[in-house]
């Protein structure tokens, strides 16, 4: 009965109460967890903070900041997300779009040199994944793009639907779907490059993806007050721009 | 709300439950009966799917259906089959994923039958096969009750799984704890909840009857 008690003890973290260090916790949206790796390790070098990464998806995201999830900073994939945060009362600051997403159509068949929106309407490519367009903006911009080539309803029966861009891509990149839409900064993040091969879709074919981050309430009376913005304030810097450049985003 | 989840996870359930039970059959009786050599191994093997996370098996399976891969391709080129993304494939997937769900509650049951019913069957001339279907399987109406059940609700309930490898294709792959799953993250909570509702409820109703009726056939075979 002792061991078992010590036991508790250890295993729920009441035995080492360790100083809390200056940590901010960022909510990121899975197209931005690459590009999101790199902003980390530059941040943490300039300043003595720890960047903790959460990635999922930003519906995901937005539903447990709304029910009061511990995360200092939201970056989201689109601007909605964030907006619906700070009109909900979860920040005081309004969103702002760091960077604009680009679409590429992906697939794992390296023959496939004439890789193009139009050729997902032939019969060898029996599933075509895409992000929920209802809940991912990469998603959306997807189907648009299929619909501005005119072959949306030629494609509809294929599509096959990730709960966010990195279920997406894993379907595309284990070959389980033959072709699909992802983000660029996903085949250009280290471990996907020159896997497959992959097109920008033409970025006039779909709404510009504005991506919105928001500094949280959560981090506002705590002492992580200041490295939170400190690092809100960091992916807006030029630094970051060029670090957001490098994976495929297009910032002002 | 749209009917149409809820009506899939229906489907779902139904199917991979009968499917099971035929096959689940002679493996209870074959695990119940006969002593051989590595036969923990292949109980371990079995009762996987209870402790593995589903992450883990959807993964493989996702992996194992892929197209581009050597079982994936087997089934395209001889039997024209993808199960990636497919009604099938959820079958198939559910079919191992509650596969302990459908042995144990059998191969306890008929452990839990005197040898000597058994015996009275032999000695009175008859064969194994009628043995087991006119006097094992009669006297296991409660195990074969709790094997069904748990296996239909334990489907029912299936959501890492189907997440990993359905690719939420509206009447397709798209069962209601997906549906439940997107509605949240739509923040659509009226829907999430009028799904869940229903589910809940449907749950909770069929495990009341089972219960009431196992305890009924309890009460036949050991009169208070």
């Amino acid at each position: 009965m002792k061991y078992i008690a010590l036991l508790v003890i250890v295993l729920t973290g009441l035995g080492g109460c360790t100083e809390p260090n200056k940590k901010v916790v960022v909510a990121t949206a899975a197209n931005v967890q690459y590009v999101m790796q790199e902003l980390k390790e530059e941040f943490e070098k300039e300043s003595d903070t720890e960047v903790e990464m959460v990635v999922s998806s930003s519906g995901k995201l937005t539903a447990q900041i709304r029910e009061g999830a511990p995360f200092d900073v939201f970056v989201s994939a689109d601007t909605q997300y964030p907006n619906e945060i700070h009109k909900n009362g979860g920040s005081d600051v309004a969103p702002r779009v760091y960077a604009r997403g680009t679409l590429v159509l992906w697939t794992l068949d390296s023959t496939a040199i004439d890789l193009s929106i139009n050729r997902l309407a032939d019969k060898s490519i029996r599933k075509v994944a895409l992000a929920n367009p209802r809940t991912a903006p990469y998603g959306e911009a997807a189907v648009q793009a299929m619909e501005k080539a005119g072959i949306y309803e030629q494609v509809k029966d294929k599509l096959v639907y990730g709960e966010s861009i990195a279920q997406t891509s894993q379907y595309i990149a284990s070959g389980a779907a033959d072709a699909g839409f992802t983000a660029m900064s996903v085949v250009l993040s280290p471990e996907m490059k020159g896997k497959g091969h992959w097109v920008k879709v033409d970025s006039s074919a779909y709404q510009p993806i504005e991506q919105a981050a928001v500094l949280l309430r959560h981090s506002e009376d705590s002492f992580k007050a200041q490295p939170s913005r400190d690092f809100f304030e960091f992916l807006f810097s030029g630094k970051a721009k060029a670090i957001f450049r490098k994976y495929g985003y297009s910032v002002e | 709300m749209d009917p149409e989840p809820l009506w899939l996870t229906l489907r779902l359930a139904t199917l991979t439950t009968l499917i099971l039970f035929v096959i689940a059959l002679p493996m209870a009786y074959w695990l119940a009966y006969s002593r051989f050599k590595g036969r923990s191994v292949v109980e371990a093997i079995i009762g996987m799917p209870l402790v593995l996370p589903p992450s883990v098996l959807g993964f493989y399976l996702l992996l194992a259906f892929s197209p581009s891969r050597a079982f994936g391709q087997w089934l395209e080129s001889t039997l024209g089959l993808r199960l990636v993304f497919s009604f099938p494939g959820l079958v198939v997937a559910s079919i191992i994923y509650s596969l302990p769900f459908m042995i144990y509650p059998l191969q306890a049951g008929l452990q839990s039958l005197p040898a000597s019913l058994r015996e009275a069957s032999y000695t009175l001339g008859k064969s194994a096969w009628t043995t087991f279907f006119k006097v094992l399987l009669p006297n296991s109406k409660s195990a074969i009750l709790t094997a069904l059940v748990l296996t239909f609700a334990h489907t029912v309930g299936e959501f890492g799984v189907v997440l990993m490898i359905g690719g939420n294709i509206p009447g397709v792959t798209k069962v209601a704890s997906v549906a439940i799953y997107n509605e949240v993250e739509a923040l659509n909570y009226d829907a999430a909840n009028q799904y869940a509702l229903v589910l809940f409820v449907v749950t909770f109703l069929i495990l009341s009857i089972i219960y009431t009726i196992n305890n009924r056939l309890l009460r036949v075979r050991h009169p208070a």
